[in-house]
């Protein structure tokens, strides 16, 4: 049985905002939850998916695990340690463990810099070695990222999209962190770069035993490379469990949606209607409904009449295990 | 008609090429202007510190007074004592230049410390240093330099350190600028994942990597900005004091005789000031779109 | 069905990179048509030189030199126009081995000539929906003064008015929720599927005969892009409108194109229905298409292949252009046979089956 190296308890992140020269007239703030209490936990040599559209707190989670964000509440363990609770000092020697992979291609890279620098800099931030071993461990990481020697002495301006990420990937590794949050890690990338990616993540979880957090708003590639997926709607998980039960036997009616969105673009034959979504409305952060917040966009809750239950404020439906370790938060999962 | 040419049949590796291949030929003449400008400053700053001069610039010719150029081997002539121009005008450099570059190492120390710890620390950092610029700002630079020439004594030094303190307002607003500008990229965000020091990320990220160039570019306008300020002073009498040169005073006393149709003791300093101040000017400007301006992020 | 609405021929359009002192053949001899009614999806990686194509039909290219050789036919309601008609007067090119090396040309006259050239078609004749629909509406001007602006413009409703209802009606054709609300908003307080169909009832409501419609749903949620994606099939089976979809992701392109063109390095590389060239398993096929269709992360395809099959290499840079095949450097089918020639002469776009056409040697002679 592998450890657990990340849980994460009841997460909170929210954001405040002042909402205009009235309300600060009035002392009063308003507050937009973009995590509103999330849990999981992700073992060693696992990768959990984290998936959601825009504006649904993931990639604030993976933020938050790295401390570059701070939280509202909630704990935060890595490898036993509660991250929330450290200081920046206490939480240096920590980073050489977990790494994070940026959605911006270039967020690796200083401008100025070569990649030869780049690399040097993330070995010997946590190691002392000399300059033949720096050497040494440079080759072998280009190596495992698959770059070519010659662009040692480029700078990212002079790398193609997929070339910045391997040097992106192989700084995260570099540093010799076994954990990493890969924030939207092939969005910036052409289709043909994309699998390139994920099969070389693939690989390196399988060669030096990582842990991934893969946060994406493309449900399938998620679902391919994720042993869990955990599927997120405005800052709550609506539904967890392992990616193949994701796949096959989704029960969150927004899962579907999301899978149905995937399916519509593809066919040519149109969609049962019963699968579409409902209403067109955006969801405004600011007014969150009471009950489920999934609700006004909800099929399901559509066809059963528009129960009350779903939305009344004392029963929004809490993630409950349906057996085999699959969650979903609904009342009436399909 | 617009003309492209391919060179190499097969376009190469990606080439390194030099900042100012292609840069504008109009910034390269004012870099190429400046540098010479500067060139000369340290030439004659050196001689006159080693006091290797045509003449004792101190020294009074009676038999010579406001002797016009080439006369008796006096190459730009003789002041209203007879003494040589030429020396003069290099002993004069000693008046700015060490001065200057006081004035410059305030204003951008201070400036950058107090820009980076704004733009960096944010909240109530920001707030004070803004004030503390603000407060800077709203005193005339002119009146604050009288005042201290009031309270203590007219000596180039006190003036200079006025100077780098108005100055430094402007360096930092363009430092938590640049900062600013570069913490919305993430690799700062992404250095700070990987575990390094803050010190490190902001000296060696920030700082050296992306501040350099306006770091220089603010020296040299700083530069002729003390020049411009001493000279005006020493015109006025408050700077530097006879009979010790400065091409301000210089100026002022040459004046005298201008209209006797005896020109050259005020107009050889005058173009001297004149010549420096736009080199270091255009050597900043220059730079300024060199650097920062095409390739610059 | 008569001569084809759109038909651009052996285009070329680049541009000039000071720094490596070369050109950017960003399109290098692109040949397309699009029938009255019918979508052509054009697909291809960033940097092949697809939005390129559609701005330089648009007259869109600013930068320099641009649009120096082809020809584009359009034939609209007002008759044929061929919208670089007189471009060799404005360009000399000269050539060394056989490939373009210097270019000289009068651009502010050229750029003069196509403002004349398109100012009847823009609109009009050719409309055009871009990636980022929030950054192409005025963000000063409420969504539905834009619209109204537009027909004005392009159509014979003149009257303020009239015009003002046929903008409303088409708010609401596109499908947008509460558009008499909508009509006096401004972009800013639009969503962005919103603004996408404002976008769109903009473009339509001009009644173009072409529509170029540029990666229309990169940058959306996945739920909203099937809805536009169902907004354009709509659309498309109502209005009989001629598209060009441009679009890096293969799922769109299926589920609208009745023809498509693969596009890769500057050059069409295959050409075809789309049933055709979109399906995996149909031969003949060109080795890009192959590979680019089995690297989409989907179940289906890790079941084929064990893992994602990935396309080896780089995107291709348009500066650094090869003499032989483009792919050639990432193509995992040349056989020893035609290696030699693969490295060292392009291939020819060659039809190999009723309306279909490859540009690869595997299907030479």
């Amino acid at each position: 049985m592998s450890r657990t190296i990340l849980e994460v308890v009841d997460l909170k992140k929210h954001y405040r905002q002042r909402a205009g020269i009235f309300a600060a007239l009035q002392w009063r703030e308003r507050f937009i939850p973009a995590v509103d209490g999330v849990s999981f936990y992700l073992k060693e040599h696992e990768t959990v998916g984290l998936v959601g559209e825009s504006g649904c707190g993931k990639t604030t989670i993976g933020r938050t695990i790295l401390r570059l964000t701070p939280v509202t509440s909630g704990r935060i363990v890595f490898d036993g340690h509660d991250v929330t609770a450290m200081s920046t000092r206490e939480l240096r020697p920590l980073r050489s463990q977990m790494q994070m992979i940026f959605q911006d291609l270039d967020a690796a890279l200083n401008p100025k810099m070569r990649v030869r620098d780049v690399l040097r800099e993330a070995i010997i931030t946590h190691h002392r070695l000399g300059d033949g071993e720096v050497t040494r461990r440079t080759h072998e990481l280009l190596e495992q990222v698959n770059l070519k020697k010659s662009k040692l002495s480029s700078f990212p301006r002079e790398l193609s999209g997929g070339e910045k990420r391997r040097v992106g990937i192989a700084r995260a590794l570099a540093v010799g962190a076994h954990f990493i949050v890969a924030d939207e890690p092939t969005s910036a990338l052409d289709v043909s770069i994309q699998a390139q990616v994920v099969n070389l993540l693939r690989d390196l979880q399988r060669q030096l035993g990582l842990s991934y957090l893969f946060i994406s708003h493309d449900l399938e590639v998620v679902q391919l490379v994720s042993h869990k997926v955990a599927v997120m709607y405005l800052g709550k998980i609506v539904e967890m469990g392992l990616a193949n039960r994701i796949a096959r036997a989704a029960r969150h009616p927004y899962t579907h949606i999301l899978w149905s969105a995937l399916v519509e673009k593809k066919s040519r034959e149109a969609v049962p209607v019963s699968a579409r979504t409902g209403a067109w409305g955006v969801f405004d952060f600011e007014r969150p409904t009471s009950g489920c917040r999934f609700a006004p966009r909800c099929a399901v809750y559509e066809a059963r009449g528009r129960p009350a239950v779903c939305t009344d404020a004392a029963t929004e439906p809490l993630l409950r295990e349906i057996g085999g370790g699959h969650y979903v938060a609904c009342h009436f999962p399909l | 008609m617009k003309h492209y040419v391919q060179v190499a049949s097969e376009a190469g590796e990606s080439s390194d090429r030099p900042v100012w291949k292609d840069a504008d030929t109009l910034d390269l003449a004012y870099v190429g202007y400046g540098l010479l400008i500067v060139t000369l400053v340290l030439v004659s700053y050196v001689l006159g510190a080693f006091k290797w001069l045509p003449y004792d610039p101190e020294y009074i010719r009676v038999d010579l007074l406001n002797a016009p150029p080439g006369s008796a081997g006096h190459l730009l002539g003789t002041d209203f004592l007879g003494r040589d121009i030429l020396s003069r005008l290099i002993v004069s450099i000693q008046a700015y230049f060490l001065p200057g570059l006081i004035a410059i190492v305030i204003s951008l120390v201070l400036g950058t410390g107090l820009g980076t710890a704004a733009a960096y620390r944010g909240g109530k950092v920001e707030v004070l240093v803004t004030y503390f610029n603000n407060l800077v700002d709203s005193f005339p630079r002119l009146v604050l330099i009288l005042l201290v020439i009031a309270a203590f004594k007219p000596d180039i030094y006190y003036i200079m350190v006025v100077v780098g303190v108005t100055g430094v307002p402007v360096c930092a607003s363009l430092v938590a600028g640049k900062i600013r500008f570069l913490r919305q990229k993430n690799f700062i965000e992404a250095a700070h994942v990987l575990g390094l020091p803050t010190h490190v990320i902001v000296l060696k990220h920030i700082l050296w990597h992306h501040c350099t160039p306006l770091l220089v570019i603010q020296a040299t306008l700083g530069m002729g900005e003390a020049i411009l300020i001493e000279t005006s002073l020493s015109y006025l009498g408050f700077g530097v004091q006879e009979p010790t040169p400065s091409w301000g005073n210089m100026v002022q006393a040459g004046a005298n005789y201008f209209f006797q149709g005896k020109f050259w003791p005020s107009t050889a300093p005058a173009l001297a000031i004149l010549s420096t101040i736009l080199g270091f000017h255009l050597l900043g400007d220059g730079l300024n779109s060199i650097l920062e301006g095409k390739r610059g992020t | 069905m008569g001569a084809p609405l759109l038909e651009i021929e052996n285009l070329r359009t680049y541009f000039y990179s000071p720094g490596k002192q070369a050109f950017v053949r960003a399109v290098d001899g692109v040949t397309l048509a699009i029938a009255r009614g019918e979508t052509l999806g054009v697909v291809g990686e960033s940097g092949s030189g697809k939005s390129v194509t559609a701005l330089s039909s648009m007259g869109l290219i600013s930068a320099g030199p641009g649009v120096i050789s082809g020809t584009i036919a359009f034939r609209g309601d007002e008759g044929e126009r061929h919208l670089l008609q007189g471009l060799e007067d404005y360009v000399t090119l000269h050539e060394r081995d056989g490939r373009i090396m210097e270019v000289s040309k009068d651009e502010t006259g050229w750029q003069a000539h196509v403002e004349r050239v398109m100012a009847p078609v823009r609109g009009k004749g050719i409309a055009m929906i871009f990636q980022n629909p929030r950054s192409a509406l005025n963000p000063f001007v409420t969504v539905g003064h834009q619209i109204t602006e537009a027909i004005r413009l392009h159509t014979p409703t003149k009257d303020p008015r009239d015009a003002k209802a046929r903008a409303l009606d088409w708010l609401e054709r596109v499908k947008m929720d509460s558009p008499r609300l909508r009509f006096d908003n401004y972009p800013y307080g639009l969503s962005g599927g919103m603004c996408q169909r404002a976008m769109i009832a903009m473009a339509l409501s001009s009644e173009p005969s072409l529509l170029i419609a540029d990666e229309p749903t990169t940058g959306l949620d996945a739920t909203i892009q099937s809805k536009i994606v169902g907004l354009l099939a709509e659309l498309k089976s109502e209005y009989k409108i001629a598209t060009m979809l441009i679009s890096h992701d293969i799922r769109v392109i299926s589920r609208l194109a009745d023809n498509v063109a693969v596009m890769y390095g500057g050059t069409v590389v295959e050409y075809g229905p789309a049933p055709d060239v979109l399906a995996a398993r149909f031969n003949p096929k060109h080795p890009y298409t192959a590979a680019l269709l089995a690297s989409i992360p989907s179940a289906q395809n890790v079941r084929d292949h064990g893992d994602l099959s990935a396309v080896e290499g780089e995107v291709p840079d348009a500066i650094d252009v090869p003499r032989g095949c483009r792919f050639y450097a990432r193509c995992n089918r040349v056989t020893d046979d035609i290696r030699n020639t693969c490295a060292r002469q392009e291939p020819e776009l060659r039809e190999v089956a009723p309306g279909h056409r490859v540009r690869c040697w595997l299907y030479g002679e």
